[in-house]
């Protein structure tokens, strides 16, 4: 209990050190946060009404961003099916699954937008470099995805199969796979809807997609354009989850 | 009369089990007959089932099936394993496959390897799945998914997988234990007819010895990892029959099984 009480003790007086570290580090004025009010009010002004004139780069730069998804993603898929194989405790030794795990984390762990900058410097602007970086992104959750649906099977089946006399490539086909599909479909459409969310903001690091106009009209004071591809964008968001959510209803 | 299996001396232990699951089993199964295990929860019965079925590992003593040695450390070959079918107390189908697909996955054990892994099935393989189907009943079912069956229905799929199989020797784990008493005589029926039609020698497990009675030529009693009985259904008296569950009557609704 004493221990206890010292730990949560240590706990709080850490969340205070870091706040309070926090806000004297950090050059917030009141002032300036009082004076925003008038500033985002023109911000938003200028904003409105959004300009309609560039429906035809949001239409060239929403295909493009959607083709950096489809592309990405099917990387991804590709990517992941080996090493969903490899990260999961039906199919392979902890001594093969555990460094893979450890592998996948670790590409989770590193966000889209810097691996889409890393990539811009490695094989230049477009959008090969988004296609690349979210392929890449992707497979730390999709293969872990993968991995969770191959361990989340009913064993008894594949005992049954085992009996029968199928090897483990048989097993594998004809009672592993019919049971994890659905679950694959699912997750695999899921990565799709976050890889169409994340890739929208690629255009911004010169990673391709619908993201570029954004940044191009922000930066040159365009309000009115960039408000209407960030209409776009908010559609097309709302798009895909309305798709996912249909789709998703069929996989049983 | 020849011997479709033969255990001599054979113990196991769950690994972190304190008692034996198999305590120095020994029993000679003739090719054809048809052998009730009847025994509490623990006694051993699903032990003994997997060990005959070659997926037990770790075991110590001779177990030769269909006249080939088992060996304690690797799983029978293929072709082998083809010749034991196993019906399971939870059916152990691919719910979301078909009727006929679960079916044929008893033929893949009869198939060459790349023929199993895609999944064709020849016209041999088709004809005794139908043939199974027919048998068991359920030809007008083959389309359908087995999530849409009854359990009578599932478990009549599992033991048409295991006859698509073409086994000489069929095992069955408490294959009626989870259908009602009217289902679970129509299915025990089913089984050791098609088993005794084909020549095959049937080994099931149960906890209702009036139905191991009605469906069974011999009894063998287990407790504890041992065999305590072993005779004629003529022979077990009910005496015998309450000796075997004494123990664990007194703890209704608490599942003692080692092994699922």
């Amino acid at each position: 209990m004493r221990s206890r009480g010292l730990g949560s003790f240590a706990v709080g007086v850490l969340v205070a050190g870091a706040v309070v570290w926090s806000i004297v580090t950090t050059d917030v004025e009141l002032s300036r946060l009082l004076s925003a009010g008038p500033r985002i009010a023109d911000f938003l002004g200028r904003m409105l009404p959004p300009d309609p004139t560039v429906v035809d780069e949001i239409i060239k730069g929403g295909a493009e961003t959607l083709r950096i998804a489809i592309l990405g993603s099917l990387g991804a898929v590709f990517l992941s099916v080996p090493l969903g194989i490899l990260a999961s405790e039906t199919m392979v030794s902890p001594a093969i699954y555990r460094p893979i795990r450890m592998l996948l984390a670790f590409i989770r762990a590193i966000p889209l937008i810097l691996v889409a900058m890393l990539m811009v410097g490695a094989v230049g602007l477009g959008p090969l470099p988004g296609i690349i970086a979210v392929a890449f992104h992707a497979t730390g959750m999709l293969a872990k995805f993968y991995a969770e649906a191959i361990d989340g099977v009913s064993r008894a089946p594949i005992s049954a199969l085992e009996s029968a006399g199928a090897g483990p490539l048989a097993r594998l086909r004809h009672a592993i796979w019919p049971q994890m599909a659905p679950v694959v479909a699912r997750d695999t459409i899921f990565r799709f809807e976050l890889n169409l969310r994340e890739s929208l903001v690629l255009g911004i690091v010169g990673a391709g997609g619908i993201g570029f106009y954004i940044q191009t009209y922000v930066r040159s004071f365009q309000y009115d354009k960039a408000a209407s591809v960030t209409l776009a964008v908010i559609v097309m968001v709302i798009a895909i989850e309305a798709l996912n959510v249909a789709l998703r209803r069929r996989f049983r | 009369m020849s011997v479709a299996a033969q255990i001599g001396d054979v113990s196991f232990a769950h690994p972190g089990a304190d008692l034996p699951s198999l305590d120095r089993v020994s029993l000679t199964v003739s090719q054809g007959e048809s052998v009730a295990l009847l025994g509490a929860s623990g006694a051993g019965k699903t032990t003994l089932l997997t060990l005959l079925d070659g997926r037990l590992r770790d075991w110590r003593g001779r177990v030769s099936v269909l006249g080939m040695p088992l060996d304690p450390d690797n799983a029978p070959p293929r072709a082998r394993r083809a010749d034991t079918g196993f019906v399971f107390q939870e059916f152990a189908l691919v719910e979301r496959s078909t009727v006929l697909r679960n079916v044929l996955n008893g033929r893949l054990g009869r198939m060459p390897s790349l023929r199993a892994f895609v999944g064709s099935p020849s016209s041999l393989d088709l004809e005794a799945a139908r043939i199974a189907l027919v048998d068991c009943g359920i030809a007008d079912l083959a389309e359908r998914r087995v999530d849409s069956l009854s359990g009578g229905q599932r478990q009549r799929v599992a033991i048409a997988r295991c006859l698509a199989q073409e086994p000489r020797l069929i095992l069955a784990d408490e294959p009626v234990s989870s259908l009602d008493p009217a289902r679970a005589a129509e299915i025990l029926a089913l089984l050791t007819e098609a088993a005794r039609a084909r020549g095959a020698t049937v080994l099931f497990s149960s906890h209702q010895p009036d139905l191991a009675r009605r469906f069974s030529d011999r009894i063998v009693g287990m407790k504890g990892g041992r065999i305590v009985f072993d005779g004629g259904v003529a022979d077990l008296g009910d005496a015998a029959t309450s000796d075997l569950y004494r123990e664990t009557v007194t703890v209704p609704g608490i599942d003692l099984r080692a092994v699922n």
